[in-house]
């Protein structure tokens, strides 16, 4: 390779010479041989500072030269890297490969050892239905009625929720035998359950089913809206808020301020309807009498009551009180 | 009289364990937490209870804080007395507005339109609790507060906690103040009584673990591979399962509801051969086997993995929440052998 460059070099610096000493004479490419005749004749022409200036032409393609065989060299380092960068990555590659193949190699023994080639597939395709069935089961709970078959009957589950919050969930295990009949269940006392199953237990268990979610989702419901009431507006009701146990009767006092003056407001909400999250009835009272403004907002703040969940109904009307301020 | 209350408020006081006296004392509220600071509660226990006396003296307390003293003793330590469980019936379907106030002034009045000399009081707690503190007095005499009988309802139930006064003739009274104050028609006395009112409550409410078949069990845990040690071969490993699975059914996963004791009552017939000429009276064969223990439950529980009980147990012991009683007579109708349960 060496010997090689190194006469290439020769034969560039003889061209470049050749070249330019034809094109000073204003001739095309002349032959090798009347070199020798040119160059003296050039002597002549340029005797006194010509042979300075030819030193100087040379000195400047000598440096040419010289960056030009810098760059080649350069050239060269980087395609010796880059070809044993390669050979480098081909030998990983050979190698990963191997790895893979042995890997593969070994798991098709030991399923070869434990079962037939067929069967695994029919475990995975197994396992994907008992998941899938999974998926379903959990999807049903998500409605909030779900059952299990049990040995003399049916359990059913009945997850209740308020405003996209899941609950508490109750249990029914009926029985299915001679006649349908509770067994066993976790339904709070004072959920009418007893009346609900002499109505539809015996005759439509769908129904049966529905109606005492009704009932348990609206309990749960009410009971909800009391908490957060209590839970964020404990500082605007003076003293507590008195319920029941199926919180159908919720009562509690305010105060709302007129003409810069506070009045004491007494709520007692009444929920007429079990299956039901909202009252049928607000009755607001007031204490001073009978001020038509008044008037007017108690009406307008029982209208309130009726119409939106508790603690939404009392948050807006905190805010309207603050925005008059 | 005022001498009368601090004496009661300081005998209460008493029956307080000595750390808890402080606590009972702030919940109570009467005594400012300025008062509170000056009891000096390093001396004895006669000590505090005169050094509270003395405050109650000097805040001039009346017999309704003394009442509510006693009240919040009460609730705190309700298994100091024993509770029996009510029924009441409805023959009507209306939903009932349950009000606080409508009942309390029901309620009073009922007692006190037959006896003028009673002491009631009431306090409702955030479990939608209603208690009620009665001392009774005779028509001729005061209320006497140290025998007190208490209730305890939760609205829109039918059943009351009864802790009844030693004086048990006002009984019929309290229970017809209760029927007509929450608007029931009648009430009876459930074969269910202990010292746990909370357990009680758990049992009637059905808050207690009833292990309901569902497709997603809170947690699937299998007792038996808990703490294996893998160089231990169990050899009666199926039977082990099986007792498990079949306690499991019978009394569920929870912890179960405290009772202090089940009583069975017997009347059954002796039965043996004519010829022996035994017993040939037609007379029943009395007999009453009484289980107690500090929790009764949880000891039949453990009965059958212990394997002093072979599983499953005798139906009449595990039914004990499910039909909310634990006084059971035994009749000849229903044709159960003694040996059925007397098995452990």
């Amino acid at each position: 390779m060496e010997e090689e460059r190194n006469s290439d070099e020769k034969e560039n610096a003889l061209c470049g010479r050749s070249l330019t000493a034809a094109s000073r004479d204003g001739g095309g490419r002349m032959p090798a041989a009347p070199l020798a005749q040119g160059k003296v004749e050039r002597g002549k022409v340029y005797s006194g500072d010509g042979v300075l200036g030819y030193l100087e032409m040379l000195e400047a393609q000598a440096h040419e030269l010289g960056l030009k065989q810098e760059e080649k060299e350069q050239q060269e380092k980087k395609l010796d890297r880059l070809k044993a960068r390669v050979q480098e990555l081909r030998a990983r590659r050979d190698e990963l490969r191997a790895k893979v193949e042995l890997q593969e190699k070994r798991l098709l023994d030991k399923e070869g050892v434990m079962t037939d080639p067929a069967q695994p597939s029919a475990q995975t395709v197994l396992e994907w239905k008992v998941k899938s069935l999974k998926a379903m089961l959990q999807v049903f709970y998500l409605t909030g009625i779900s059952g299990k078959l049990t040995k003399q009957g049916v359990c059913f589950c009945i997850s209740t929720a308020y405003e996209g919050t899941y609950l508490d969930s109750y249990y029914v295990d009926l029985l299915i035998k001679p006649l349908v009949k509770i067994q066993r269940h976790s339904v709070p006392v004072f959920i009418p359950l007893e009346q609900i199953a002499k109505k539809y237990l015996q005759t439509d268990i769908r129904r049966f089913l529905s109606v005492l979610s009704d009932h348990l989702n609206a309990y749960v419901g009410r009971r909800r809206q009391a908490d957060q009431l209590e839970e964020h507006f404990s500082d605007h009701i003076d003293g507590t808020l008195q319920r029941n146990s199926l919180c159908n009767l919720l009562v509690f006092n305010y105060t709302v301020s007129s003409n810069s003056k506070t009045f004491p407001f007494n709520v007692r909400l009444l929920y007429g309807d079990l299956c039901c999250s909202l009252p049928t009835e607000a009755i607001i009272s007031c204490t001073p009498g009978t001020l038509p403004l008044l008037a007017e907002m108690a009406a307008a703040h029982s209208n309130a009551f009726r119409h939106m969940a508790l603690h939404k109904a009392f948050d807006s009307l905190i805010n309207a009180k603050e925005s008059q301020n | 009289m005022d001498e009368v209350i601090v004496e009661y408020i300081r005998r209460t006081v008493l029956k307080i364990p000595r750390d808890e006296i402080m606590a009972v004392l702030q919940k109570w509220g009467f005594l400012s937490e300025a008062q509170l600071q000056t009891i000096n509660f390093r001396q004895t226990k006669e000590g505090i209870s005169h050094s509270v006396a003395q405050l109650c003296e000097e805040s001039s307390a009346d017999l309704k804080q003394a009442a509510l003293l006693d009240i919040i003793y009460n609730h705190i330590y309700p298994n100091k007395r024993v509770w029996s469980v009510y029924h009441m019936n409805k023959t009507g379907e209306e939903t009932d507005f349950f009000d606080f106030r409508d009942f309390k002034k029901k309620f009073r009045r009922q007692i006190q339109s037959a006896l003028i000399n009673v002491t009631i009081n009431f306090r409702e707690y955030e479990d939608n609790a209603i208690w009620i503190r009665i001392a009774w007095g005779t028509p001729y005499t005061k209320p006497n507060q140290y025998k007190t009988s208490y209730v305890v309802y939760h609205s829109q139930t039918p059943y009351v906690f009864i802790s009844a006064s030693v004086l048990r003739s006002n009984l019929p009274l309290l229970c017809q103040a209760m029927v007509v104050a929450s608007n029931y028609h009648d009430i009876h006395e459930m074969e269910l009584r202990s010292h746990c009112l909370n357990s009680l409550k758990d049992i009637v409410f059905k808050r207690y673990s009833q292990n309901f078949q569902t497709n997603y069990p809170l947690q699937e845990r299998n007792v038996l591979t808990e703490n294996v040690d893998l160089r231990i071969n169990d050899e009666n490993r199926s039977e082990k399962e099986r007792i498990y699975r079949l306690n499991q059914e019978s009394f569920g996963n929870g912890p179960q509801p405290k009772l202090d004791f089940a009583q069975y009552k017997l009347e059954t017939m002796f039965k043996s051969d004519p010829k022996w000429d035994v017993l040939e009276k037609k007379e029943p064969f009395r007999c009453l086997v009484k289980f107690s223990s500090p929790h009764l439950l949880e000891s039949l529980k453990s009965l059958a993995p212990a394997g002093l009980a072979d599983a499953p147990l005798s139906p009449l012991l595990t039914c004990i929440p499910q039909k909310a009683r634990n006084y059971f007579k035994i009749r000849e109708k229903k044709s159960l052998h003694p040996g059925s349960f007397v098995s452990p």
